[in-house]
């Protein structure tokens, strides 16, 4: 931190500690800060957490991020209102808060933590890690909360646990070397009592690719690791062309995963190889030796981890050889439906294609997909294997101009896709656009050595309509499409279905919106927000009145598509506010 | 010593005064606010903050400890502010990380730095945010070697692995040729991730050549003498891979990249440069 943040942040201190000390001492005589009512989160609560809670990233352990609140719902939704705001530190952020007993926990991304009144927005305690200097400045897209500590992953590979009534540090866990490029972009979920958490920034500074870790709640020690690329003389071991394990790079898990109680199993993703480029990821030409494969294990696949022991019990590979990153890293839903007639135990997700793919969780077969954004980089793929036929044409090479739809950050990219069991749909934020891509060298200068691998010269989708942004709800029983949302700018938030039959979404272009969860009516919109939507909403109930939050910020995921829409004007100084909603009492 | 003897060019007061006032009153200006930060347009904390400073006399410039060349592209650095009549004022980048995006520079620069030497001249290769000056000198890509039997590329078996620094524009064109070779008469080529990763692959015999940027092979070997028996050798069936270096700016310091580029112009015509260089046995060329 310069001297000059130094100085702001002390300013901010100081103005926020005498907040808080206003607040402490009006609570000594109000005895009703829900604070004092806190209660620990045991393992039965995530298990089943209270229908007003949202505890963990995606609310329930099945990834769905489905609410059961109806309070607010198709009839009343038109009368939603700004209930409170909280201006966030700068920075970017992909925010999800959690609230549990009337309280919201959330991550500015200069990692100061905060405790908010969920009814009203008033601070009750924060805490500031004190992230190095050169760490970059920038939010984490999860928390978990588990007993009586608030679990927190940060920018430079540590894990904290902060007592959620106090603010105060129990303890502080370094997993990796931040200097090598590791670090945390979204947090842990904790599973049968252990934390799982992911990690990312495996690129060239540091060869052997990312891991989850497993660790002690009540300590941060670590109890196991998984690595994301496979090593060894094994058939996954053997997938890396030949090179060794000092020239594979990549393979992030950067998306927090779901966790399946029965089989005490994590689903996790993980990301492509780096660099994007595979002739320069040495992935290409392929090795004439038979027993090598250029698959790159474990990149674009689901691991299936035991949460106890940090046994990989089995993976499927979604995308081999991926040349665009096109990640299939992102959230895992566990969702029992019927399939040719037989009930399965499903783990759904959708890579940056826009495919969307679904596994039998207890084996790893692949099951079924079904494409949602045009796209033309898979032509096709076998229906009982899943196994695709990619367009050779859509292949990046040196010298050379290719054209592929969509392109990095993906139709679907980290904006999470969200569940129902009322409608039994999945529903999707997608964006639809293509991209010229031109294969770039690494080496401008000794140490910065460029972010893109690959140019991504994005341009509308040929014969489009000119709408980039979607809300896609598709029946996860027949497969079918039940409603389309389209509009000029991309939408850029995950999505939140509700018991109210709603749908909730946020976009570019500054609006947070509610959709009628049948039929794709738009009910409610709001004014225009302080910035873009680029996080994920969620819904939670304190006093007995159910609110929605969402973050506005610029976090410049599907925002790098703002290039498309250059008619949004988003404001300069990337200001970031949650905003909380609810109905008039 | 005396400006007029550093840059004979500037000596005529009018001349250096007509360049160095404007320099000063342009440099650093204020960071573009007229459009959203995109995914490859920077972020810097407090970015909106920093202004037009007031100390108008000095050229600001930043090396970096990492870099191989740094303290001879400072030397550099010094000559072109004494050309243009400012005091160098440098900032040295102490940071540890082994690797970076390149648009933590703009961070780096919006506090400490009108220039940040050290960056490689690619056609399209960097972002809208940041230009570059002329070259201030060329050095190439090496294939080295501690086989005392190599001379040359074309003497490598091809069953003995090659690893390149990844990413590269000497890797993309090694890899280019490989592809149109049939698959028997191909090297394995493995990329590292760093210069120095190569190089260390040389030394435990994970490799048998290195593909690295000449510099990195002097400073290794200046460093540590377990590198003293590497020799580099002929790149012969490929051709060279030769790149200039010059000085980042951000993109909207155009007078001052102006300024730069014919201060570079003149040390380079003068010996200046080549001096420099010479003194330090730098594997480089000034294009004159």
């Amino acid at each position: 931190m310069s001297v000059r943040d130094k100085f702001l942040r002390l300013l901010t201190v100081a103005a926020s500690s005498a907040a808080i000390a206003a607040v402490a001492s009006s609570a000594v005589i109000a005895q009703d800060s829900p604070i004092n009512q806190l209660t620990p989160v045991t393992d039965e609560m995530l298990l089943n957490p209270p229908d007003g809670d949202w505890l963990m990233w995606r609310r329930t352990y099945n990834g769905w991020g489905y609410s059961p609140l109806d309070q607010i719902n198709k009839d009343n939704v038109g009368d939603l209102r700004l209930a409170w705001a909280w201006s966030m530190t700068p920075g970017r952020t992909q925010e999800t808060p959690l609230v549990h007993d009337g309280i919201i926990f959330i991550q500015n991304a200069d990692h100061v933590i905060q405790a908010l009144n969920a009814a009203t927005g008033d601070l009750i305690w924060e805490y500031e890690y004190d992230l190095p200097d050169d760490a970059p400045v920038r939010g984490v897209r999860n928390k978990a909360i588990y007993g009586d500590t608030l679990i927190i992953a940060t920018r430079d590979a540590h894990l904290l646990a902060i007592d959620t009534k106090t603010g105060k540090l129990v303890w502080d866990k370094q997993v990796a070397n931040y200097e090598h490029g590791f670090g945390f972009s979204s947090g842990p979920i904790v599973a049968n009592g252990v934390i799982v958490q992911g990690a990312t920034g495996c690129s060239k500074a540091q060869p052997g690719g990312c891991f989850f870790t497993g660790h002690d709640p009540n300590t941060g020690a670590e109890l196991w690791r998984v690595n994301t690329i496979a090593r060894g003389d094994t058939p996954e071991g053997n997938s890396w062309n030949g090179v060794p394990l000092a020239s594979r790079h990549g393979a992030s898990a950067w998306i927090a995963g779901s966790y399946d109680p029965e089989q005490n199993l994590i689903f996790a993703g993980v990301g492509q190889p780096y660099p994007w480029n595979m002739e320069i990821a040495g992935l290409r030409p392929a090795s004439s030796d038979p027993n090598v494969t250029n698959d790159a294990l474990y990149t674009n696949s689901t691991l299936a981890i035991d949460a106890t022991s940090g046994e990989l019990k089995w993976y499927w590979q979604y995308l081999p050889t991926d040349g665009l990153d096109l990640d299939y890293a992102y959230e895992r839903l566990l969702i029992d439906l019927p399939v040719n007639g037989e009930m399965r135990q499903q783990v759904v997700t959708t890579g940056k294609i826009g495919i969307i793919e679904s596994l039998d969780r207890t084996t790893g077969e692949w099951l079924w997909a079904v494409e949602t954004a045009p796209q033309n980089i898979v032509l096709s793929w076998d229906p009982k294997t899943g196994k695709k036929e990619i367009n050779p044409e859509t292949i990046p090479i040196a010298g050379e101009t290719t054209f592929n739809c969509p392109a990095d950050p993906g139709a679907k990219a980290w904006q999470a896709t969200a569940y129902s069991p009322r409608t039994e749909a999945l529903y999707l934020p997608t964006v639809e656009f293509c991209s010229n891509t031109t294969v770039n060298p690494l080496d401008p200068g000794e140490i910065y050595t460029g972010g893109g691998r690959q140019t991504y010269s994005r341009v509308p989708m040929p014969d489009g309509d000119g709408n980039i942004g979607q809300v896609r709800a598709i029946n996860l029983n027949d497969l079918s499409e039940m409603w389309q949302y389209r509009q000029r700018a991309p939408v850029t938030s995950s999505t939140l279905p509700t018991g109210g039959g709603l749908v909730f979404v946020g976009t570019l272009d500054r609006k947070f919106m509610a959709f009628d969860d049948e039929t794709g009516e738009v009910l409610w919109t709001s004014g225009k927000l302080s910035n873009s939507l680029e996080s994920f909403p969620i819904t939670y109930e304190a006093g007995g009145k159910q609110y929605v939050a969402i973050t506005a910020n610029f976090a410049s995921g599907l925002g790098r598509l703002a290039s498309l829409t250059p008619e949004v004007k988003l404001p300069s100084n990337n200001p970031i506010t949650l905003y909380v909603f609810a109905l008039p009492d | 010593m005396p400006v007029a003897f550093a840059f004979p060019r500037l000596a005529s007061p009018l001349l250096a005064l007509a360049l160095a006032v404007p320099v000063a009153a342009l440099s650093p200006g204020p960071v573009s606010a007229e459009e959203p930060e995109f995914y490859d347009v920077p972020y810097a904390p407090g970015q909106w903050n920093f202004g037009r400073r007031l100390d108008e006399s000095q050229l600001r410039y930043c090396v970096d400890r990492r870099d191989p060349d740094w303290e001879v592209a400072a030397a550099i650095a010094d000559a072109i502010a004494q050309g243009l009549l400012l005091e160098p004022q440098r900032y040295v980048v102490e940071r540890k990380f082994v690797i970076e995006d390149i648009t933590k520079v703009y961070a780096i620069m919006l506090e400490h730095c009108d220039i940040h030497m050290g960056f490689k001249l690619i056609p399209g290769g960097y972002s809208n945010w940041a230009t570059l000056t002329r070259s201030y000198y060329e050095a190439q890509y090496v294939f080295v070697t501690a086989d005392p039997d190599i001379h040359a590329l074309a003497d490598v078996a091809p069953a003995r692995p090659i690893g390149a620094t990844m990413g590269t524009s000497a890797h993309i064109r090694l890899v280019s040729y490989l592809t149109a070779l049939p698959a028997e008469d191909r090297w394995p080529t493995y990329p590292m991730g760093t210069n120095d990763r190569a190089l260390e692959a040389l030394l435990n015999g994970t490799v048998d050549v290195a593909l690295v940027w000449a510099p990195n092979l002097w400073a290794k070997q200046r460093q540590d003498p377990a590198y003293a028996g590497l020799h580099v050798i002929d790149p012969s069936p490929l051709p060279p891979t030769t790149l200039g270096v010059g000085a980042l700016l951000l993109a909207n310091e155009t007078f001052l990249r102006t300024a730069v580029d014919q201060a570079i112009a003149a040390l380079s015509e003068d010996g200046t440069i080549a001096g420099i260089l010479e003194k330090s046995g730098f594997p480089a060329a000034v294009k004159p």
